[in-house]
């Protein structure tokens, strides 16, 4: 019985305004004394009579009660009339009390939106600096990426525009303002002897700098003289290396520097902000694009690079392609090179590309799909805390309930569920703000290093202001249920004992309902997300697993530097048969070579002939890939023979010329069987024009990816009268244990053989794999751990709403036992229930997982975007999951005594 | 009602500071309790009204000597539990000894001793 009213119209009668403590207080004594008084057999009537004459004794005397609350509760209702700001404070103050008279849910809850809103933040701040982010120079945008295809290519080209194109457009442009030109950024040697040192170099036109419009901090760039000759020996530095090398010294500009053994004058310093076109660059050294043809008219050169262009204020990109494709259509044609490159002698066309999409475009999908992943993964936490509110606000229903009959208005009691959950909302944002900031320091080492524009990733007002208004608006989500809940509030329902547990509680009241759906919606969420990890893994497990044609374990490669000013073909050829001798001989070195080009690098070596005979067409133009290599590369790399035989000691200068091919080659070429055939190729001038294939090997894979093989052809460096024109061939060692362990000593024999020789990038072949394989790896690490977090939210909250169910259903448990049901078919009860939310959260998420897995088809490898095994693993999972989150409530179930759960007592 | 023997108003006032703190020195209790521990132990002797009750954990709690609380447990109706403060606590020893001494001195000049 509650005797509030009647305390509080006993006050009233004797003229005080009641406090509520007070009444609510003097209600509980009454209660108290009302339950003595049946205890001791009074009737009812009488007891209730004789209690109201106590409560009307006990209020006679107003003035001894204070007129003030004197409490400090953990939980004062705030005051019903109050104006509109003290109502808000009084809600806010409310609120606080609530919460933390419940840790356990409001530390869950913090956590929870902390590390959700850490995870959309810090997505969010590599989308935009990434993919948003202006670049860093005047009108960026009209930057453009040039790059030329040929008609009727065969192969996917490198971007790169050729000399043909660069010369043909850069007389009086019309779309474009200016175009600027780079070569390869390379490895130089900085100083000489004991100080020096490696840095990367980038040989740039003298327009890139005017292009780009930033102006060196000192000096000048370089002078633009007409195209092709000789540039200038000057340099350009970077601010980095200014300040490292030269301490920063104003007069540094005219002083001259050592680069690769030769002096260079210093032209001046660009700001430190200035990068191009990678971060890792340290100096530019001039470039000049060659002309075609030469001044005599002879000889005819073609030159690859990469461009851009600044375009004109009214030109459009596709504009500037066109132009460039015309004017490149009237330009001398360089001949058989053009197959070399190209694969085929077809009209020029060329592409352009705002340069910001161009250096971000291998990322711009898995970026969007993982901010996409990212929000489903903070839905589904947003709507985790949602349900735990909605079992809240159910277990409070007596409270809102007694406030409802005090007085208050429904629409001030959600009021006070929405304070609440803005509160948690705004705690959580600051948390996960904090986290944002940390992740932030820490991203640099978790991207992969190639990945692009990495320094522009900042959390400034833009993240602050997302992941603020997103805090706020999941808070305020946290709410809305239950607050839609208050609105439905009926008193009878709330006040009357059994109101929450009727039969089949779990599906019959609205919150049981609400929360069934919810949980529906996390186990679709986590079902997707299972599903886009499940691919990536896959995708990541081929890519390391798949056949590349040679065994990447137990190998150490290094680059092995021996610049023309140093070396001679001649002395080369001799190092490297001393070296690989030395090598050879170290314990428990299976086998070593060298290679010009190593799988995984980025770089071409290529060669163009005419193939006789092949097809009704007459000779064809043939395309190939060449790699000088010694006999012991394929067995070092673990390269497998197809027909035939590879290289031996015995194939010299001397005997007949013999090349091996890759099977690609003969597919492309050759009929029959090819080894015996001839190719009309020469390596040397003067020096053998035809050379036979000796073996075939199968294809080795040339990038970490899937693309197809391309033609092959081997030499053996020992067949080369002259000896190795390549300056920078690559050692390959087979050990039987840790490659990492020879480090030192292949760095100390190759000193000991010359002290001029530099080791560089020494690293295992797996090592180099891994590095290619740092993207694969890094989005399948990702979106696995956004659906183990979704898996983890999931569980737990399947088994919040079966343990409220269980708790909700104790009666009904208990007749059911009291029935005859054995525990068995208790646990099955509830289980079942589990099961049916699981299935329908599988069969919606698999389905929109089936429709949108479309967005990552792009990085899969290996299997079909609906590869069946993933879409046959993620329901069992998921329901092994969802069946041990079951089990402990349904455990709990089936040990309902019924006589206790009958009584209504614990 | 049980008749009970005289206890002087001034007598109650004075001792009700001392028997509150002591009852809620063994654990927590709500208002109810403490009046009928009050009853049940005095044998009916001495009877604490609500008017007099409340006002004075009130003025208990003000003075920090004692704190009350609102719980909730579900099924049990919500009721306000106080507890001993630590300068609550304080006040009981010196509260006790007072009286100790009380007694000590009526033993000596009147003969009583108090009951055990």
């Amino acid at each position: 019985m509650d005797w509030s009213s009647d305390v509080r119209a006993a006050l009233r009668r004797n003229g005080a305004e009641p406090d509520e403590q007070v009444v609510l207080e003097i209600a509980q004594h009454a209660a108290a004394a009302f339950a003595a008084a049946r205890a001791e057999g009074h009737p009812p009537e009488e007891a209730a009579e004789a209690i109201r004459q106590q409560i009307e004794r006990w209020c006679r005397d107003v003035a001894k009660y204070p007129q003030r609350s004197t409490a400090r509760p953990a939980v004062t209702p705030p005051p019903m009339g109050s104006s509109r700001v003290t109502g808000w404070t009084h809600d806010i103050r409310y609120a606080l009390r609530v919460l933390r008279r419940q840790p356990a849910f409001t530390i869950s809850a913090i956590v929870t939106t902390a590390l959700g809103i850490a995870a959309v933040g810090t997505l969010f701040s590599v989308a935009y600096g990434v993919l948003m982010r202006p670049l860093p120079w005047p009108d960026a945008d009209r930057i453009v990426r040039i790059w030329e295809s040929r008609e009727g290519a065969t192969r996917a080209l490198p971007r790169i525009l050729t000399n043909r194109t660069y010369d043909a457009w850069r007389e009086r442009p019309d779309t474009i303002s200016s175009l600027a030109a780079w070569s390869t950024v390379h490895g130089v040697t900085l100083d000489e002897g004991a100080r020096g040192r490696r840095v990367q170099a980038a040989p740039v036109t003298a327009s890139l700098f005017t292009l780009l419009a930033v102006p060196p901090v000192l000096g000048s760039t370089f002078s633009d003289s007409a195209a092709g000759g000789v540039p200038p020996r000057e340099v350009i530095l970077s601010h980095g290396l200014w300040l490292e090398r030269f301490a920063g010294a104003p007069d540094v500009v005219g002083r001259s520097i050592v680069i690769d053994g030769t002096a260079h004058r210093i032209a001046g310093v660009m700001p430190a902000s200035f990068q191009f076109p990678n971060p890792e660059v340290r100096l530019w050294l001039p470039f000049r694009v060659p002309p075609v043809q030469a001044q005599n008219g002879t000889t005819r050169s073609l030159s690859m690079f990469s461009a851009i262009a600044r375009l004109r204020p009214e030109a459009s990109v596709e504009q500037a392609a066109a132009e460039a494709t015309s004017r490149a259509a009237g330009a001398p044609r360089p001949g058989m090179v053009d197959i070399a490159v190209f694969g085929t002698k077809g009209n020029a066309i060329v592409h352009a590309m705002p340069y910001g999409t161009y250096i971000t475009r291998e990322v711009r999908e898995p970026v969007i799909a993982f901010l996409g992943a990212v929000a489903l993964l903070f839905l589904t936490a947003v709507a985790s805390i949602s349900s735990m509110q909605l079992a809240r606000a159910a277990a409070r229903r007596r409270e809102m309930a007694l406030r409802a009959a005090l007085g208050a208005g429904t629409r001030r009691l959600a009021r006070q569920l929405l304070v609440e959950s803005a509160l948690l909302g705004i705690a959580g944002g600051a948390a996960g703000l904090a986290l944002t900031a940390a992740l932030h320091v820490a991203l640099p080492s978790l991207l992969p290093a190639d990945f692009p524009r990495l320094k522009d990733i900042a959390v400034d007002w833009r993240v602050m202001l997302l992941s603020g208004g997103v805090a706020v608006v999941a808070g305020l989500a946290f709410g809305m249920l239950p607050a839609l809940q208050v609105r439905r509030l009926t008193l009878v329902e709330a006040l009357t004992e059994d109101s929450l547990a009727p039969v089949g509680a779990a599906r019959r009241t609205s919150v049981g309902r609400t929360r069934a759906l919810i949980m529906v919606g996390q186990v679709a969420i986590a079902s997707v997300l299972l599903v886009g990890a499940a691919l990536l893994g896959r995708t990541f497990a081929a890519l390391w697993n798949s056949d590349r044609g040679y065994e990447p374990a137990n190998v150490l490669t290094a680059l092995v530097l021996m610049p023309d000013r140093l070396f001679s073909p001649e002395t080369r050829s001799v190092f490297l048969r001393d070296l690989l001798e030395h090598v050879a001989a170290m314990p428990d070195v299976r086998s070593a070579g060298f290679t010009t080009v190593l799988p995984l690098m980025n770089v071409e070596s290529l060669m163009s002939f005419k193939m006789p005979g092949r097809g009704p067409g007459g000779p064809v133009d043939a395309q190939a890939a060449v790699r000088t290599v010694s006999p012991g590369y394929f067995r070092a790399l673990g390269i497998r023979t197809a027909a035939g035989r590879t290289f031996t000691d015995a194939d010299t200068a001397a005997s007949d010329p013999v090349v091996v091919v890759n099977r690609a080659f003969v597919r492309a070429y050759l009929d029959g069987d090819a080894v015996g055939q001839a190719l009309p190729i020469g390596f040397e001038d003067p020096g053998p024009t035809r050379w036979t294939i000796a073996g075939v090997i199968e294809d080795v894979q040339p990038l970490t990816r899937g693309e197809p093989a391309r033609p092959e052809i081997y030499v053996s460096y020992r067949q080369m009268s002259k000896g190795l024109l390549f300056d920078e061939p690559l050692l390959v060692m087979r050990t039987g244990h840790d490659p990492a362990s020879y480090v030192a000593r292949v760095r100390q024999a190759a000193g000991d053989l010359n002290a001029s020789v530099y080791l560089d990038s020494i690293m295992t072949m797996d090592d180099r794999l891994m590095t290619g394989l740092a993207r694969p790896r890094l989005y399948a690490v990702l979106l696995g751990g956004f659906a183990g977090l979704a898996l983890l939210i999931a569980a737990v909250g399947m088994y919040g709403v079966l343990a409220y169910s269980v708790a909700q259903r104790r009666r009904e448990i208990g007749v059911r036992a009291a029935l005859g049901a054995t525990p068995a078919a208790i646990v099955a009860l509830v289980v079942r229930q589990g099961a049916v939310i699981t299935l329908t959260g599988l069969a919606i998420g698999l389905t929109g997982a089936y429709i949108a897995v479309g967005w990552i088809s792009s990085f899969l490898f290996g299997i079909t975007a609906r590869d069946p095994f993933v879409f046959a693993l993620v329901p069992i999972v998921l329901l092994v999951v969802a069946i041990l989150a079951a089990f402990v409530p349904a455990r709990r179930a089936a040990t309902i005594d019924p006589l206790k759960a009958m009584r209504g007592t614990g | 009602m049980r008749r009970r023997p005289a206890i002087s108003k001034e007598l109650r006032k004075g001792s009700a500071d001392l028997l509150i703190l002591s009852l809620i020195e063994e654990r927590p209790r709500h208002g109810y309790e403490i009046a009928r521990l009050i009853d049940e132990r005095s044998h009916g002797t001495l009877t604490y009204h609500v008017a007099s009750l409340y006002p004075t954990l009130y003025r208990l709690e003000d003075r920090g000597l004692i704190e009350g609380r609102w719980v909730e447990r579900t099924g049990v109706r919500r009721r306000r539990h106080y507890r001993l403060l630590p300068k609550g606590r304080r006040v009981l020893a010196a509260e006790r000894s007072v009286w100790h001494n009380f007694f000590a001195m009526l033993d000596r000049v009147a003969k009583i001793v108090p009951a055990r």
